[in-house]
Formats: structure tokens, C-alpha cells, sequence
């Protein structure tokens, strides 16, 4: 404990200070509220920033500036205090003096928010109103076939298939990434030039009330959604309050143009005697998943009914990818894409950066899931692991952030998951859910090795040094320095 | 917690590829253990030792840093009392801090440190150490006993001669004319002492010849002559283990004749582009892609390399292939593999820590062994004076 009140002390009165508040303001883009509870939760500031350095955007260079010159301002009024009580006798010179020096890590770390919040109030929100105002004319203005994406995982990929079949046959144009918020769904309405065929939008919820604004704004005709599952319950609260937001897209699209994730635990529930498509690992409406074959080298399988077979050759990892691409091959075929289109497109489709993308490290293979950041996806690595030949597993994660109140629930459950997926090590870190974790797999009667780590980054860093050949390493999410 | 200490560095012509092989294959999978307390020992080009956190860290020498760290350090002394300790300068009234090493784990290469000289050190200390033993590392350093001894029990080597510095300082074209008669072009030149290809030449001339045996008489008071192999393919093994070594992937080097291993392709350019695995020194071809019959006379010729030798702990036995003739010469032995050779046995399934446990598993295998053996006996020779 003392340790950390000493590199938190070094680190407030290093020159660096301004920097580092500028980058927790930035990593909680902007938002007053946020960075101000990670301030305060936070017990040793040297080690906040270790993963990403500052973006020096316009505004990050307008409060490094406004932090600087208040600082020195602070620091000679306390020298000019100081100074006063040393030649003019000025009474309590000395202490004010001292105090006004010693407190201005506490007090900048405080001002500066100020003027931070000001300018969302009076200036980016009005702004960002006007864009969206714009951007829902632009949408409803266009002729093109406009289908929302929107669910607490699995988004960016299955926007990703979607654009890839429409691609093939149509002129289709769509989110970019991960920019799924509405500021980035008007920067997009702008950037379009009127003649696209199909629009792909991505929804990402962040508070109550984002699913139903962002389809109220882009009416979509056709929605995909890719799951539930704990996420954002800082804002939500509950995950009722989560299914509301989500399935409100229903509300602006017919019931037959809906595609649900019906392996999805939490939203399953809400799917009874609903006339929506449901995709599943077994397939989508009549088409059948067929010679499913699931290895390292890939997801491969047919998906068939009566009269047509599709056959997909993918190298994304995991069943349960067969949803996904069976809901975007149908949903691409209802559309008039033709079969062959849809096979060209699909076959040899690669696993996307961080979400069970693959590489080799001294001969082991790592499955990278980084991205992955809810239970559904944990349930989705720990079958793989559980599915895949190796020598020796090795299963790494901090666990979930954004659960709220099902915290320890979904730990527990992670905790089981894992044990299930037998491995021979589990590499857990030293955190909040650690516990939890702990307790689900002592629960399971998991047997293998369960390895602490304290800081994950030197963990992954020497990655290197605990792997070798046969060894098969599935990583999954990963904490950034404001959950650390 | 048990403290090792690694030593590295040294007075040898592969200082450098010391530290790294300390640096990045030992001292961190040691410390991500989490079992022992790693105390680098730096040996200066000159000879002095010295002992500091700070020389665990790359930087420290990349960055130049290390001239700096040095003038600031006192250098180390050794206690053999109890055992090895070493002792340090304090700043506290010349009082001496000492710190009691409970297993040695040699990272040097060259003389002083891989030819059995530091090894005779920590004998006398009576402590546990990582690798081969003093006649072993001694018998594999010096290219021409090694070939002798592999000679004596029956295994092949190539045609070769030796010289001293004395005799080809004085007498250098009789010793020329004594080759050339006796051995055909294209032909090595090799100092018998220094690893990591220093000092080696090809000759395929006389004048190339005598260039040749003037560079390695300039490293070394011995010079190894031998003829080249035709067909050659060159193939690594290395081995881990004591009574029992078990082998690791055979491997061949991706390298033209011409371009035979010399300092600058392993360590400086990083080997030759080639397909291949990217190990310590370049790219490989890990396993060697040789038909069955071939990969297992090698391995056995390995083997039986390693119990000649009385080799332990970790060694690299490196042989010459003629391929038209499918026949598999012995080259030579590395008992302390640069960066111990961890990107092969990675392949093999074991990782840097489990490397590193394994070794000092072995020490301690051997040490205890080593102990068990009666060193003194009573006698009356002393009464009859």
C-alpha cells in the first residue's frame, strides 16, 4: 500500500501529470462522470497508463495546454505566497504558499473538468444533435435496402459477413469497424453518395434508449440480432433493461425480416411466439447445417434444404460461427445474391483481428479473442478449446468487464465454462473477479493448474516463454487500463 | 527462494552472444518461475565480475549504458566457504555483503567459461551447476580432441591435421606442402578452441590456404586443417539429459557450402533468407527434411557422440552429411548451444521455463550423483615420512 501512495506521489508531481490526466479523459471519452470515478477509484496512478499513449487530437492538445499553464500559474502563485511571507512578513504566506503548491495535482485533476463538460453541454451535444437530424434525413431519403445490425456481441463480424455477400453482387455500403455510435452513423450518412444498393448499419448500445434512437434515425428494413448477454450494465442496470433496448429495433421492421441468434441464452427467452428467423449452429428456417467439419484449418459445412445446398468454407474458428454465416448466407439469398455469389464470398473468409484470429508463438498455436468481451463468447472459446487436439491447453483471461450487478454470476458461470473446456492450465489475473472465477472453477472440481498473474501485460509480454509446439493457448478479452 | 546465479559474458570472442544467451533465453524464463531469486553475474571483457540488477535488462548493453553502470558498480569477489558466495561492496564502513548461490547456471561461450574453466571453478566451490562437467566441456571445445576421442570410439570424422601456432609461424610452406599432399581442396581452417565459427576459413587454393591458416593461428595456439565433406549437408542435434540424453529435432541449417556458418551469418544477419524456422542462428530447417534411414543414423551418431563425450545437461552436436554417399560425419560438439538452442526444443514441445526447470533438474541430478562418490580414502603413505 505504501509503495503505491509513493508512485502515486511521483507520478502527481512528475511533469507527466497533464499527460496522464489528459489520457484518463480521453479513455473515457470525455465523459465527466466516468473519468471522475475512475479518478477516485484509482490507488496507484503509475501504473494507469501501460497500454496505449495519448491520441494528441485538437482537444487533447487543448486540455495538455489548459492543464500546463494552470499548473505553472498554481505553482507561482505559491512561490509569489511564498515569497510574500519571506520579504513583506504576509501572514500564513508560508502555508498557503506550501498548500496552494502541494494540492494542484488534486485541484487540476478536478478543474479540468469544467470546462470539459461545459463544451459537451453547450457546444458537442447541440452539434452532434444537428448531424443527427441530418443523417436521419439522408437515411429516409434513401432508395437503398437498409439493414441494422445490433446485439451485445458478435456486431462487427456479422456486419462484416453481411457486407461481403451483399459486395459480391450489389453496391453496398457500411459502418466502418467498429463505429457504431451516433456521431460515426452520421459521419457515414455524409459520406454517402446516394446510389448504394444496401446500407449495413451497426448498432452498438451503450445506455438505454441507443437501440430504439439509432432505428428511429436510420429505419431499417431489415434488423440482425447477433445475441444478448450482460454488457454496458453500468448504464443499463439490469439485463431486462438491456432486451428492451436491443429488441426495440423489432418495433420499426416486420417480423419476417428479423434474424435472431436463437443460441443466444438471454434472448432466446424473449423469442417465444415470435414469426422471427432464427440462426442457430443446426442452421436457419429449413436449411440444415450438414458435414460440419471444425478444426484449426477452419469452419467448414453445407447448409441445405430441399432443392439448394450451399456449401461454406470458411477459416473462422468455432460452431459457433455456423449461425452467423448461415443467417448471411439466407439473408444475402432472400435478397436475390445468388449461390455461387454467396459461396465466392463466404469460402475462405478470415477470422477478423482479435476475435479467434490465430498465430503461431514458438509453435503453439494462440487463439486471440481479445476482443471478445461477454459470456456468450467465453462459452463459444471454452467449447473450442474443449473441441481442439492438442498436447496441452492453456486457457488466459482477466475475465468481463461492464457486468454490474450479474458480476458475480457471470464469473461463476465463466468459472464453470472453463473447467469445462478441461485444460490443463488456466492463466487468470489478479482482479476484482478473480474470486468469482476461482469460486466456478472450484465448484466444477477443475483439477488442472490455475496460474495468478499481477500484471497482465508483462504476462502477455513473455507469452513466448511458457508456450512450445502442440500447445494450444486461447486467449479472451482483454481489461484496458480504465478496468485494470 | 533458492538464488542461481547466472554467469555470462566473459574473455571470449563470443562475449556478446553470451549476454544474449543469459539474457533471453535464461535469465527471463528463470524469473517468470517465480521459484528462484536470478542473480546476473557479468563477466567484463577483461575479466572483472560484477553483479546488479540492472544487468538483467537488454537495454542496459544495447543502449551503451553498460560502460556508464560499470564505472558506478564495485566488482564482485567469491567466497568458498560453504559453498559458493559472492561477495559485494557495500557503502556501509567497507562492510562486505554476502550472498550465498545455491545453483550456477553458465551462460558462456568460448574460453574462460564453455571450455571447462569455469566449470574446474564451481567443482572446487562444491555447487550445483547448469550443463557439462570440466573434461567434457574441456574434450568439446578443443575441435581436435574432440575429433580424436570420436575417432577412438569408432565414429566418423572427416580426414583431417593439426598444427601449432609455432609450427606455422616458423615453417609455413612445408606445412602447406604436407597439406596439400595429404589432403585435397576445398578444404576448413579452423582454430580448435573458438566456437561460434570465429576464425574459420574455406581454402580452395594455396593461397587461400595460407590466408586461412594465418587468420585461425592469429586466434589459437592450435589449428585444425580438415578436408571439406563433398555432398555436404550440414545437421545440428541438440541433446538434454545426463545417462539419458534424449534428442531434441534434428535440424539443418539453410546454408549453401559456399556459404558456410560464419559469425556474421548466425548472429549479425540473422542467418540466410530462406524458408524455413527463424531460429537463434537463422533460418532452419527444423526437422531436417532427411529420409528416415539418414535422420536416424544422425541421431544415433548424436547419441553416441553424447555418451563419448560424457556430455550432460544440454549439448549440440553438429555433423556433416555426405549425401550421395548417405554417410554422416561427426563435425563438432557445443556444450553450452547459444541461446540453448530453445527454438528447437520449443518445436519439441517444451517451452523456455520448462527448459529452463529441466536443466537445473539435471544439475541437481548430477551434482547429487557427483557427491555420492567417495574423493578421499585413508592411507599410511603420510607415516613413512
Amino acid at each position: 500500500m505504501l509503495n503505491k501512495i509513493f508512485n502515486s506521489f511521483k507520478t502527481f508531481y512528475s511533469p507527466k501529470f497533464p499527460v496522464l490526466i489528459t489520457y484518463m479523459l480521453q479513455s473515457s471519452e470525455y465523459h465527466v462522470l466516468d473519468y471522475l470515478i475512475w479518478f477516485w477509484k484509482t490507488d496507484d496512478f503509475s501504473k494507469v497508463q501501460k497500454r496505449k499513449e495519448l491520441q494528441k487530437t485538437q482537444v487533447a492538445k487543448l486540455i495538455l495546454l489548459t492543464l500546463r499553464i494552470g499548473i505553472i500559474f498554481q505553482i507561482i502563485f505559491g512561490l509569489s505566497l511564498i515569497y510574500l511571507n519571506i520579504v513583506n512578513k504576509l501572514v500564513g504566506g508560508w502555508g498557503f504558499g506550501l498548500g496552494v503548491i502541494i494540492l494542484y495535482p488534486v485541484l487540476w485533476s478536478q478543474i479540468i473538468t469544467i470546462p470539459v463538460f461545459l463544451a459537451r453541454v453547450l457546444y458537442i451535444n447541440p452539434k452532434q444533435k444537428l448531424m443527427i437530424k441530418n443523417s436521419k434525413n439522408i437515411f429516409h431519403k434513401s432508395q437503398a435496402l437498409k439493414i441494422a445490425v445490433c446485439g451485445s456481441y458478435g456486431k462487427t463480424s456479422m456486419k462484416e459477413l453481411l457486407l461481403k455477400v451483399f459486395a459480391s453482387e450489389k453496391k453496398v455500403a457500411a459502418t466502418v469497424g467498429n463505429m457504431n455510435v451516433a456521431t460515426s452513423h452520421a459521419s457515414f450518412a455524409k459520406s454517402l453518395n446516394g446510389d448504394e444498393e444496401v446500407l449495413i448499419l451497426e448498432f452498438g448500445e451503450g445506455r438505454p434508449g441507443d437501440v430504439y434512437s439509432f432505428s428511429n434515425t436510420f429505419g431499417p428494413d431489415i434488423a440482425v440480432i447477433t445475441g444478448i448477454s450482460p454488457a454496458h450494465l453500468d448504464k443499463y442496470k439490469t439485463m431486462d433493461n438491456v432486451s428492451k433496448d436491443i429488441l426495440s429495433v423489432t418495433k420499426f421492421v416486420k417480423p419476417k425480416n428479423v434474424y435472431v441468434n436463437n443460441e443466444s441464452n438471454y434472448l432466446r427467452s424473449f423469442l417465444k411466439n415470435q414469426k422471427f428467423n432464427k440462426y442457430s449452429k443446426d442452421g436457419i428456417g429449413d436449411f440444415k447445417a450438414v458435414n460440419i467439419k471444425n478444426d484449426l484449418s477452419g469452419l467448414r459445412f453445407d447448409l441445405t434444404n430441399k432443392s439448394e445446398t450451399i456449401k461454406i468454407r470458411t477459416k473462422l474458428l468455432g460452431r459457433h460461427q455456423i449461425g452467423p454465416l448461415s443467417s448471411a448466407a439466407i439473408l444475402a439469398l432472400s435478397q436475390g445474391i445468388s449461390i455461387k455469389a454467396i459461396e465466392k464470398a463466404l469460402n475462405g473468409i478470415e477470422p477478423y483481428e482479435h476475435r479467434m484470429s490465430q498465430y503461431e508463438l514458438n509453435g503453439a498455436v494462440i487463439i486471440d479473442d481479445s476482443y471478445n468481451g461477454n459470456i456468450e463468447g467465453i462459452e463459444a472459446g471454452c467449447k473450442l478449446l474443449k473441441e481442439l487436439k492438442a498436447n496441452r491447453k492453456i486457457y488466459i483471461s482477466p475475465g468481463l468487464v461492464d457486468q454490474g450487478k450479474e458480476t458475480k454470476n457471470v464469473h461463476l458461470k465463466m468459472g464453470q465454462l472453463i473447467a469445462e473446456a478441461k485444460p490443463d492450465q488456466v492463466v487468470l489475473m489478479e482482479n476484482s473477479v478473480l474470486k468469482y472465477i476461482k469460486q466456478g472453477l472450484d465448484q466444477s472440481n477443475f483439477k488442472g493448474d490455475i496460474q495468478i498473474e499481477k500484471d497482465p501485460l508483462f504476462y502477455y509480454n513473455n507469452l513466448k516463454h511458457f508456450v512450445a509446439k502442440g500447445d494450444i493457448v486461447m486467449m479472451q478479452n482483454d481489461w484496458t487500463d480504465n478496468y485494470s | 527462494m533458492e538464488t542461481i546465479a547466472v554467469i555470462f559474458g566473459g574473455r571470449s570472442a563470443e562475449h556478446d552472444v553470451s549476454i544474449i544467451t543469459a539474457l533471453a533465453s535464461i535469465i527471463r524464463p528463470l524469473e517468470l518461475t517465480k521459484k528462484y531469486r536470478v542473480e546476473p553475474i557479468y563477466i567484463t571483457k577483461d575479466g572483472a565480475w560484477y553483479s546488479d540488477p540492472k544487468l538483467k535488462d537488454i537495454n542496459t548493453f544495447s543502449s551503451g549504458q553498460i560502460d556508464g553502470l560499470l564505472n558506478h558498480l564495485k566488482p564482485i569477489s567469491l567466497s568458498f566457504e560453504n559453498g559458493l558466495k559472492i561477495v559485494k561492496s557495500t557503502s556501509i564502513a567497507g562492510r562486505k555483503a554476502y550472498l550465498k548461490i545455491d545453483l550456477v547456471f553458465p551462460a558462456m561461450h568460448g574460453t574462460y567459461g564453455e571450455d571447462g574453466s569455469l566449470m574446474g571453478l564451481l567443482d572446487m566451490a562444491n555447487v550445483p551447476y547448469v550443463g557439462c562437467g570440466l573434461s567434457a566441456s574441456a574434450i568439446a571445445m578443443n575441435k581436435l580432441l574432440a575429433k580424436e576421442v570420436a575417432a577412438q570410439n569408432s565414429l566418423a570424422v572427416s580426414d583431417y591435421l593439426s598444427f601449432s601456432k609455432k609450427e606455422i609461424e616458423s615453417n609455413l610452406s612445408s606445412i602447406i606442402e604436407t597439406i596439400t599432399k595429404k589432403l585435397k581442396f576445398p578444404l576448413f581452417i579452423k582454430p580448435v578452441h573458438l566456437g561460434s565459427s570465429i576464425g574459420i576459413s574455406r581454402a580452395t587454393n594455396k593461397s587461400e590456404l595460407l590466408n586461412g591458416l594465418e587468420v585461425a593461428a592469429h586466434y589459437d595456439d592450435t589449428v585444425l586443417v580438415e578436408k571439406e565433406i563433398p555432398n555436404l549437408i550440414e545437421v545440428t542435434l541438440p541433446i538434454i539429459g545426463n545417462d539419458q540424453p534424449r534428442p531434441s529435432l534434428l535440424e539443418r541449417p539453410l546454408t549453401k557450402p559456399e556459404d558456410f556458418f560464419d559469425f556474421d551469418t548466425k548472429y549479425l544477419r540473422g542467418g540466410k533468407k530462406s524458408k524455413g524456422a527463424k531460429g537463434s542462428q537463422g533460418y532452419s530447417e527444423i526437422p531436417a527434411k532427411l529420409d528416415q534411414d539418414l535422420a536416424k543414423k544422425c541421431i544415433d551418431l548424436g547419441l553416441s557422440i553424447y555418451k563419448a563425450f560424457n556430455l550432460s545437461g544440454i549439448a549440440r552436436v553438429d555433423m556433416l552429411i555426405d549425401a550421395k554417399l548417405k554417410k554422416v560425419y561427426f563435425n563438432e560438439v557445443n556444450p553450452l548451444p547459444g541461446g540453448l538452442y530453445a527454438h528447437n526444443f520449443n518445436l519439441l514441445g517444451m517451452s523456455n521455463v520448462e527448459l529452463v526447470e529441466e536443466l537445473i533438474k539435471l544439475a541437481r541430478e548430477r551434482f547429487k550423483a557427483r557427491n555420492s562418490l567417495l574423493t578421499s580414502f585413508n592411507t599410511n603413505y603420510l607415516k613413512q615420512f
